[in-house]
């Protein structure tokens, strides 16, 4: 089994259980996450012993299509949980229309804020819109509470498209449409509009910092619990971090709420998860396949009798499940409520989208879209141009592959 | 009459003119090393302090160049870290609160992972030695047919970039059985250096006379000897060169680290450093504290030996 270097004491403790129920035995291997799909690749190509592995959602339609990972369906138990998963979740593990393994891990893009700011500000609730945002964050910049009260992260990095999506989800758009087709540059239902919220937020109110191009997601939530915002857009999991004293100075005063929404939009965000995969060369012995196909149950769905591994991810370090379940958990809601509101983190990520650009040409596509974005932001170029470029390489590319 | 009154009648102060020019250079002079040192011992600083901050002060506003709560956590978290004993749900980090909640898992594998460098590292340059002084000088000083072309090939195989070579460094390393160990990254790490180690060797060994050679021969030396007893005596420079160049590269390489080791066994530090970000939860004052130990041995290696580093990297420098 190969991970990347997250929770490991974690993942080794329910792998020593496994071993210690099943008698198989697993040889665990990790490596950093922001080299981990290279050193899978090679890992592939080099014909490295592999069984089961951790696989992100954004990599599905290139692993899948180079044949190394193998759909898990035709195991029953194992599809069996899908009826108690998040749709998004399952959603984001098929491709093609076979699913290819169970989540352990699930998060969503979640809109915070500092409520002492808010109440400094002089209102009494935080902003349901993307209008209420810039109306709060120009009265705080005013009273001198914060000059960048909105935290936005959009360097170029792996978060960017999680960020963009909760935008433009929540402005009521979508970069694609159900058959793949682009539609990012309509006005209504595409990208446009969530853009050109963020270029005003730059250039016209000041309320988010042009350097937001180069503030990447850990400087941008490290720069919110300094205390120098009052709003942020980061994965839902960074909660505890910022209500935890030790590691934040604004511990206590972090809250959340729903997404706020545009004008033809909802309450919507972004959802994303990672899962066990089955290597094809697994796949391919039935024993190994069968091994393989429990060690996947072990830690994607339950292990004697429980969702063990998501419970105890959450626990050790508040990180999301995809499983619905859990939420009724009466552990995991004290865990919750000593930090956060269950209440709306479960509605929140019942308003979970996937991401609808995961697709074998994602990477190539991805970077000029971020520089598209970028451009706008910078004022270089004009939003709708900006996206019109996006559209015209997604076509592209959608054509060739 | 003197220069001084000669002045006061209006003629032009040429000595305290060059004074003040002097003074004026040496004070741009001051600054520009000012600047210069604070420039290169800022970050160090910064990491230094940082280390010993909790996670909340190091993200206060504005920064806390002197820690205002000193903290040894993020060190006594590296080093109290006990091996060997199995992980089971009780005992797993995340159940400790005494991590903070921040501490990544992974906390415990620094000071092996220290030691896997070292190993390698020390490996590494001392088969660069083995390897790169006898090639060396035989290129410099035995005449033979297709010499250059030894010289130029050797060289050639620099110019294609490690990550050209990762597939097929990674296809030989798994057919030999040594994938996650330490034996697979002094393979490949010798691949890489000791061409380099030859040039270098070869560069210095061509600048000493060949009567050196000569006469050693005359008096009885075989080549072995000519080159345990004459050469490798007037080539400490160099020799320090090679093993700061090993070392430095061995203890730094990333990438075929990456490739080669997945477990706490053979991982090397930089992908232990690498994998403290990968946690969910990214401490910066514990990344930084990493930071400090694991810049120490190559401090250590470059103090020991900076005496012959400037002369060390600069032989061969004007040969052609």
């Amino acid at each position: 089994m190969h991970a990347w270097s997250a929770a490991v004491d974690t993942v080794q403790s329910h792998l020593n259980a496994f071993t210690n129920t099943t008698g198989i035995p697993v040889n665990y291997g990790n490596s950093p996450w922001a080299q981990y799909r290279e050193g899978m690749v090679t890992k592939f190509v080099g014909g490295a012993p592999l069984d089961m592995m951790w696989v992100s959602d954004a990599w599905l339609p290139e692993w899948a299509e180079a044949g190394w990972i193998s759909p898990i369906d035709e195991y029953d138990f194992l599809t069996a949980y899908n009826s108690e998963a998040e749709d998004f979740c399952t959603d984001s593990m098929t491709y093609n229309g076979r699913q290819y393994g169970l989540t352990y891990y699930t998060d969503f893009m979640a809109f915070f804020y500092d409520e002492s700011k808010i109440k400094e500000a002089g209102f009494d609730a935080p902003p349901a819109t993307w209008d209420e945002v810039v109306e709060q964050s120009l009265v705080m910049k005013e009273k001198g509470i914060s000059d960048y009260p909105m935290m936005l992260a959009m360097a170029q990095e792996s978060w960017l498209i999680e960020f963009m999506s909760a935008l433009v989800y929540s402005h009521g758009g979508r970069f694609t449409d159900d058959a793949g087709a682009s539609i990012m540059q309509h006005e209504k239902d595409g990208a446009v509009e969530a853009l050109q919220w963020v270029v005003d937020a730059v250039d016209k109110h000041g309320i988010v910092s042009p350097a937001c191009v180069e503030t990447g997601e850990l400087s941008g939530l490290k720069a919110f619990a300094s205390g120098n915002h009052a709003f942020a857009m980061v994965a839902k999991y960074r909660l505890r971090m910022l209500n935890d004293p030790a590691q934040s100075q604004i511990a206590g005063n972090v809250k959340q709420a729903m997404m706020p929404k545009g004008a033809n939009g909802d309450h919507n965000t972004v959802g994303w998860m990672r899962f066990h995969g089955m290597a094809t060369q697994s796949a391919q012995d039935k024993q190994r396949a069968e091994n393989a196909a429990r060690l996947i149950e072990w830690f994607g769905g339950k292990a004697n009798g429980e969702y063990k591994f998501q419970k105890l991810l959450f626990l050790d370090i508040g990180a999301g499940f995809g499983v619905k379940p859990l939420f009724e958990d009466a552990e995991i809601q004290a865990a919750y409520n000593t930090y956060g509101d269950v209440d709306t983190i479960k509605a929140q990520q019942a308003l979970a989208l996937k991401k609808d650009v995961v697709t074998p040409w994602f990477g190539e596509w991805a970077e000029t879209n971020g520089s598209a974005w970028q451009s706008a932001i910078l004022g270089n170029v004009e939003p709708a141009a900006a996206i019109q470029k996006s559209a015209d390489l997604w076509d592209e590319l959608k054509s060739s592959y | 009459m003197s220069q001084f009154s000669q002045t006061n009648s209006g003629g032009i102060d040429y000595r305290r003119r060059q004074k003040v020019a002097r003074l004026l250079q040496h004070l741009v002079i001051l600054l520009g090393a000012a600047v210069l040192t604070i420039y290169a011992l800022a970050p160090v600083t910064w990491l230094v302090s940082s280390s010993f901050q909790t996670e909340a002060e190091i993200v206060s506003v504005p920064p806390h160049w002197i820690p205002e709560e000193p903290t040894l956590q993020n060190f006594e978290a590296i080093f109290s870290a006990t091996e060997e004993e199995e992980i089971t749900y009780e005992t797993r980090s995340g159940q400790d609160p005494a991590s903070g909640g921040y501490i990544p898992s992974t906390a415990k594998n620094l000071i092996p992972s220290m030691w896997n460098s070292l190993i390698v590292a020390s490996l590494v340059v001392v088969l660069n030695l083995l390897v790169g002084v006898p090639a060396a000088y035989a290129l410099a000083k035995i005449r033979f047919w297709g010499r250059d072309a030894s010289v130029y090939f050797i060289l050639i195989t620099r110019v294609i970039p490690d990550i050209a070579l990762v597939v097929p460094f990674f296809l030989v390393i798994r057919k030999l059985g040594m994938l996650d160990s330490l034996g697979s990254l002094v393979l490949t790490y010798l691949a890489v250096t000791v061409p380099f180690s030859v040039f270098i060797l070869v560069q210095y060994f061509e600048g000493l006379p060949d009567e050196l050679d000569k006469a050693a021969r005359v008096d009885g030396c075989s080549r072995f000897q000519a080159l345990l007893r004459v050469f490798l005596p007037l080539s400490l420079p160099s020799l320090v060169a090679v093993v700061l160049f090993t070392f430095l590269t061995s203890w730094n390489e990333f990438l075929l680290a990456l490739m080669f080791t997945q477990t706490e066994a053979s991982q090397t530090l930089p992908i232990v450093l690498a994998a403290f970000t990968s946690d969910f939860t990214i401490s910066f004052s514990f990344i930084n504290a990493a930071g400090v130990l694991a810049i120490v041995p190559p401090v250590i290696v470059a103090v020991v030996f900076e005496r012959y580093i400037v002369s060390g990297l600069t032989a061969g420098a004007v040969k052609g």
